[in-house]
């Protein structure tokens, strides 16, 4: 659906987007992640047609955006950063100049204005002047835009930016409804949505793609397989037993109650195996209340890459 | 053709939609209408050519005014990214941009077909003259929304777009008062891209090839740089 063949761009000497490469599947929703400058809404632009590419090339559905693209642009709704949007314009006008740039016949104009309207709630607010509509209602009118001609491809460069936690919450209801339906691209600092939103992640560094995975791999990537195994016994009879368990390291004990405590231990393999830990506990006579693996976040992974403590 | 015509339709809705328009039309109106009376009452002529001398004087100072926000409000605030990622052209969005600033601009010279009426009734004017004055009053206000395009098109910023505009107008409108100082083929290059060399002969009753292939050629040259400062992302 989408192909980014090895792009690069350049402004002036700086290099922006480094000899960036990779495939995105029909229905998939995708996230980049990045810290300011890191290249994100160049990308986006790229393959929004906004900006052409220094070097590389943008592949939709087969045609290159060079050569095709008005008739790739019929297929992309882009919301930019900043809500495209003329204030002194009322909702409606807004949507139907929209409606009418994007190739929508004019006899289907007004059915695709309200639409958008109305799976974007915007009932209440097409007469109003936009200039005075809150900030997340003028996202929203930005998302309408961008959704006003159905189009296969979806771009949102920070769509939930400066919202309320019930508008967010709303924007993202709203991305969700488009999974499988259309290709969503999504970028944003808030670590969360994404986690929330995204099913595969590409975090950007120095116009560069430094992780390219789906979400579920980041997660449950190999330096975070801590566990924490909550167990009754004697503590030099636990230590005993996870220093005999195959492939575990202890990192910290913790006493929760009279003879219960909290174990914290690393697992050195790539295969998670609580067997041997278990038996070895067991032998040491000491009982397993509770397992749980660690989960890591999309944060930790985010800061890791971009090497800053937590 | 139709998204060119909407683009322009919206771009002369956006004139109306801030006082500036109104500011521009009514003061526009009065002072053509002091000046037709006092240019008629004092030559007892039956003729507009002193009005329209004027109309093209205020044009320079009006029309950067006007023109200032084409491109850099859009640039300002974004809206430029969303016509951009539309399945529209640049050609597409420059033209339609164009006509709906000069649409504005026969606006605002519309008003004044009420004085050839006056005179029609009053009197026996030239009406050839008059014809060929119009005619040259809106060649040479459409060079000039391309030149106000073409400015607003090199920068974010409406003031400085303004800045630019009035520059080159005040540069090609005023620059025989400064023809004393040079000579030879720097004095032709001025004499020939002074606007008055070529609009005087509009208001005199004349249409000439080499007027109109000045302003002709003026108004494409100025709309191809604008596409081009476009096509960079300037």
């Amino acid at each position: 659906m989408i192909l980014a063949d090895n792009i690069t761009k350049y402004f002036g000497a700086f290099k922006a987007v480094d000899s960036v490469s990779f495939e995105i599947g029909r229905g998939e929703i995708v996230g980049f992640l990045g810290r300011n400058g890191a290249g994100k809404t160049t990308l986006m632009r790229m393959l929004t047609g906004y900006l052409p590419t220094s070097e590389g090339k943008v592949i939709i559905d087969g045609k290159d955006m060079s050569k095709n693209p008005l008739s790739i642009k019929r297929n992309i709704g882009y919301l930019p950063e900043n809500p495209p949007l003329y204030s002194n314009m009322t909702v409606k006008d807004y949507l139907k100049f929209a409606a009418r740039l994007k190739d929508i016949t004019p006899k289907q104009i007004l059915a695709c204005v309200d639409r958008v309207i109305e799976e974007c709630r915007l009932e209440d607010s097409r007469g109003k002047i936009i200039s005075t509509l809150s900030k997340g209602y003028k996202q929203r009118v930005g998302i309408a835009q961008a959704i006003i001609n159905e189009p296969e491809i979806i771009i949102l460069d920070e769509p939930t930016s400066g919202l309320d936690p019930v508008q967010i919450s709303h924007i993202r209801d709203l991305i969700g409804t488009l999974e499988h339906k259309r290709t969503v691209i999504v970028s944003t600092h808030i670590l969360s949505e994404i986690e929330q939103i995204a099913k595969r992640v590409m975090i950007i560094k120095d116009g560069r793609i430094v992780k390219d995975d789906s979400l579920e791999n980041i997660l449950c990537s190999d330096n975070r397989k801590d566990i924490f195994i909550k167990v009754a016994g004697k503590e030099e009879l636990i230590e005993k037993a996870i220093r005999q368990a195959d492939g575990f390291k202890q990192i910290n004990i913790d006493i929760v109650q009279d003879d219960v405590y909290l174990v914290q231990a690393e697992n050195k393999n790539n295969i998670l195996n609580y067997n041997d830990l278990l038996q070895k506990l067991v032998d040491n006579g000491a009982k397993v209340l509770e397992i749980k693996q660690k989960k890591g976040s999309l944060e930790e992974e985010f800061l890791r890459i971009n090497r800053l403590k937590l | 053709m139709r998204k060119i015509l909407d683009i322009a339709k919206k771009e002369l809705s956006s004139y109306f939609r801030t006082p500036i328009a109104y500011i521009v039309l009514i003061v526009a109106a009065i002072v053509f209408n002091m000046f037709f009376f006092i240019i008629v009452d004092n030559s007892q002529e039956a003729s507009l050519r002193d009005v329209f001398k004027v109309m093209e004087f205020l044009f320079v100072f009006i029309v950067p005014i006007l023109t200032m926000k084409v491109f850099a409000e859009e640039k300002a605030t974004g809206t430029m990214e969303f016509l951009m990622t539309t399945p529209t052209t640049n050609n597409q969005i420059v033209l339609g941009k164009y006509l709906g600033s000069l649409a504005f601009f026969g606006l605002m010279v519309a008003p004044t077909g009420v004085y050839y009426l006056i005179l029609e009734i009053f009197s026996s004017p030239d009406r050839a003259t008059i014809l060929t004055g119009y005619l040259g009053i809106l060649i040479e206000g459409a060079f000039f929304i391309s030149v106000g395009i073409m400015c607003s098109s090199w920068s974010k910023n409406q003031i400085v777009s303004a800045i630019l505009s009035y520059s080159i107008l005040f540069m090609l409108y005023f620059s025989l008062s400064f023809i004393k100082y040079f000579s030879g083929i720097a004095e032709q290059i001025i004499r020939y891209t002074n606007i008055m060399s070529h609009s005087e002969n509009f208001l005199v009753g004349l249409i000439t090839v080499s007027d109109l292939i000045y302003f002709i050629s003026g108004i494409l040259f100025c709309l191809v740089i604008t596409r081009v400062s476009i096509d960079k992302r300037i």
